[in-house]
């Protein structure tokens, strides 16, 4: 009996063993990151951006992704042009390279039906535990313009633009996300603080005007205070602009459209041309003014965003508007930065645009891929970017952004915050790149003064409705 | 008899080398279908990858003209000539024909009349003209993406060179060289001129050296001045080597896509917007791939057309020359 219950109590003491080991694998696996579904690969593999996505703040936190999970983050950076034709050219032949993609809006309706959704992903806990995915952080109008598509009407915008991100709502919408945003450009106004604050500057400047100098809020401000600054005798100009020939000009105009009080994005979810409007003609011909006036440096009618800013870094200009970071040549001396919102009309819009992180649907270590992204967009790796220049998608990463120790950077990342808020982005469409060829080439003719607003625009609403018919849209008349 | 030892030596020799082409010969049949099939088959190989490599793109790419295909749409449809006729019914896309003839025809007329000029003054052998020759090879080495940027810097209205050096010799130095059609064409052609002009004088030099001296000479003995002696004998010994010279940029400036992408833009407008501008839209930027290989299958046609064409006119105008 002794002898049977001794037995008893062993056999009894294995099974309780072998329960606690169970249990205790268990634990470690549900704790570590190898405890999704599908086994760690050796490395996840990006296509990124190069400086348009600042490519530099997201590769310095590559390594911490390694150290953390042992699987290695394998960037490859390309310019913008090389990496449009790549991105294309990768999903055109299905491959698996690239695990994770960056994407751009414009390319986003002809690509979401090659990008995973991720809608099951964010609700899944266990892809979501290397760090906090709090959807509901991210500023809900760059979030939905930049990730949320319905892939069978993907020229639809998402109606809630400014609900609180919830993926369960957004699949319930009839939609889904096919990526995360990691860097959210908007189009600023930058000003010289030290001229605006210069003493005889303002008093010159009451004295022709009759109004204290501030930085304009509206566009009739803006006009004012860049004829102000017009001083040619000092080789200044009032502000900058992005009139040449690419898709800065068209960028120009759509801020300028919204402020007008038109739709900023310029053509409707069911492809109405809301650009050849009222408010159309009045951007157009304010646009013109100014460049016709003067109060604009030679070469604005040939200018990029990168040449604005080269002007304004070297003081040629009191104002810009862009929407990468600036920084004023060392040669000027007590030039300080100032940052506000572009000036609104009667309503505003300035252009944005947002780059996202998007899972490839060919991938084979899809899960793997979203914790990359998921991670790398975090909250916590957006915050330790900032000290790159990121421009993050989070709210809870602006509160730490605008108590930056740099003062202009604190300046610069407030504006951005509320240029994102109110942004307007680009029309939903699978052949932008050419609709956006002809808008910037309108905007161009009526800035060197070739044509007059009216007939441009109705002449590019022309060309516009053939292009977007030739590749099967309705255009509304 | 020394004649007749060298009728036997040559005899000799003949029949030797008429029995070594024999025995090196492979033996073939009499028949002369079986000949042709035996040819056939050791051009073979040679034929095969020529197809490979040049007609069968071309059939695929005609293949893809006739359909709706993008890049990223499985749903890929016959559509005939639609493609075709609505490129020869763009008014855009007949602008950016325009624009390429235009500058085609002015680029490759300056380039043969400088080439020509810089060849007759460097290709005697001297050593500053070493030096000169190995200088003309930079332009066109250096990379049309690099040197259409550079262009760029220097143009630039602010703080270009170009502006600086007119404002020293009292020209106008504000001038917005990419912001207007006359002087974005003039930044163009300039840049396409300094970078090919190069290549077409090497050619020429190339083909200058290896005249026959003994007509030149008779016709300096016989008085006729340098224009006369370049004109009459030196111009039409030279055809081949223009002739080439011509093709080959010809081509190339069909083909011409970094500067204006980099330099303009294809502005201000659509100024300056060649039928490349536009198939890169098309091709890369949209990835409409039927509609961008029947604009690609145009211009293969028209350069196709149009070099047998020069080549004739240059054949004539040097056989009149001779006359």
């Amino acid at each position: 009996m002794l002898h049977i219950k001794k037995e008893g109590n062993v056999f009894g003491a294995k099974i309780r063993l072998a329960l606690v080991a169970v249990m205790a694998i268990g634990l470690v696996a549900a704790m570590t990151p190898s405890n999704a579904a599908q086994k760690a690969p050796k490395q996840i593999r990006i296509l990124y951006a190069t400086a348009e996505a600042n490519s530099a703040a997201v590769q310095s936190a590559l390594p911490a992704f390694n150290k953390k999970t042992g699987v290695k983050l394998v960037m490859d950076t390309m310019p913008y042009g090389a990496l449009q034709t790549k991105v294309f050219a990768e999903f055109a032949a299905k491959s698996s390279y690239y695990d994770v993609v960056i994407v751009d809006t414009p390319w986003s309706p002809a690509l979401a039906q090659n990008l995973e959704p991720l809608s099951g992903y964010m609700t899944n806990k266990s892809l979501n535990n290397l760090a906090p995915l709090n959807a509901a952080d991210f500023i809900p109008k760059v979030f939905y313009d930049t990730a949320v598509y319905n892939v069978k009407k993907p020229s639809q915008h998402y109606p809630k633009p400014t609900a609180k991100v919830d993926p369960a709502a957004i699949k319930k919408a009839g939609f889904d996300v096919y990526g995360l945003p990691i860097q959210a450009n908007a189009l600023a106004l930058a000003y010289r603080k030290d001229l605006f604050e210069d003493p005889a500057q303002k008093a010159a400047f009451k004295k022709a005007a009759g109004r204290a100098l501030t930085v304009p809020k509206t566009l009739d401000e803006f006009a004012e205070v860049a004829e102000f600054f017009t001083q040619p005798e000092k080789n200044l100009y009032g502000t900058t602009l992005m009139a040449g020939t690419g898709d800065w000009s068209t960028d120009d105009f759509k801020t300028l459209l919204a402020a007008f009080g038109g739709d900023g994005y310029m053509i409707g979810n069911n492809q109405e041309l809301n650009f050849n409007s009222t408010a159309g003609v009045k951007a157009l011909t304010y646009y013109r003014n100014l460049i016709k006036s003067g109060f604009t440096p030679p070469g604005t009618t040939s200018a990029s965003w990168d040449e604005v800013a080269t002007m304004f870094n070297s003081g040629l200009t009191a104002m810009t508007m862009n929407y990468h970071d600036l920084k004023l040549d060392d040669t000027i001396k007590g030039g300080v930065i100032g940052y506000a919102k572009v000036p609104a009309g009667n309503s505003e819009g300035p252009h944005f645009g947002t780059w996202m992180l998007s899972v490839n649907k060919f991938s084979k270590n899809k899960e793997w891929a979203y914790r990359a992204a998921q991670w790398l967009t975090s909250a916590e790796q957006s915050t330790a970017m900032l000290s790159k220049g990121i421009h993050p998608a989070r709210n809870s990463v602006y509160v730490a952004a605008v108590k930056l120790p740099d003062a202009n950077r604190a300046a610069y990342y407030r504006t951005l915050k509320q240029a994102l808020a109110v942004g307007a982005g680009r029309p939903r469409l699978t052949n932008y790149g050419e609709v956006n060829a002809v808008i910037f080439t309108m905007v161009n003719n009526v800035a060197t003064g070739k044509l007059e607003p009216k007939p441009a625009l109705a002449a590019a609403a022309v060309e516009v409705t053939k292009l977007l018919e030739s590749a099967g849209y309705k255009v509304s008349k | 008899m020394k004649n007749e030892m060298i009728d036997l030596v040559d005899a000799s020799a003949a029949s030797s080398l008429e029995l070594a082409r024999r025995n090196s010969e492979p033996t073939l049949p009499n028949n002369k279908k079986s000949r042709n099939g035996i040819y056939w088959v050791q051009m073979s190989p040679a034929l095969i990858i020529l197809l490979l490599m040049t007609i069968a793109p071309a059939i695929f790419l005609v293949r893809k003209s006739l359909t709706n295909d993008s890049l990223l749409n499985s749903n890929s449809n016959f559509v005939g000539l639609d493609n075709y006729q609505a490129i020869l019914t763009d008014a855009s896309l007949l602008n950016s024909a325009r624009v390429t003839a235009t500058f085609v025809g002015i680029v490759v007329l300056l380039e043969m009349v400088a080439g020509l000029f810089f060849a007759q003054l460097l290709h005697k052998k001297s050593r500053s003209n070493s030096v000169a020759g190995a200088l003309l090879i930079i332009p066109f080495a250096v990379a049309p993406a690099v040197s259409a940027m550079v262009f760029r810097e220097l143009l630039n209205p602010n703080y270009g060179w170009v502006n600086y050096f007119m404002g020293l010799v009292g020209l106008p130095d504000k001038i917005d060289w990419l912001g207007n059609s006359t002087t974005a064409w003039i930044a163009l052609i300039g840049l396409d001129v300094w970078q090919w002009t190069p290549f077409v004088t090497l050619i020429l030099i190339a083909g200058m050296s290896s005249l026959p001296a003994e007509p030149l000479e008779a016709a300096a003995v016989d008085g006729a001045n340098s224009w006369q002696i370049f004109r009459h004998i030196s111009f039409r010994l030279l055809a081949p080597f223009i002739g080439i010279a011509l093709v080959l940029r010809t081509i190339q400036a069909f083909k011409t896509f970094d500067s204006f992408l980099i330099l303009t833009g294809g502005g201000p407008g659509d100024s300056t917007s060649p039928i490349n501008l536009e198939i890169y839209r098309v091709a890369l930027q949209s990835f409409r791939v039927g509609y961008a290989s029947a604009m690609a299958i145009i211009l293969l046609i028209t350069i196709s057309v149009l070099t047998p064409i020069l080549l004739r006119i240059l054949r004539r105008a040097t056989q009149n020359e001779e006359v």
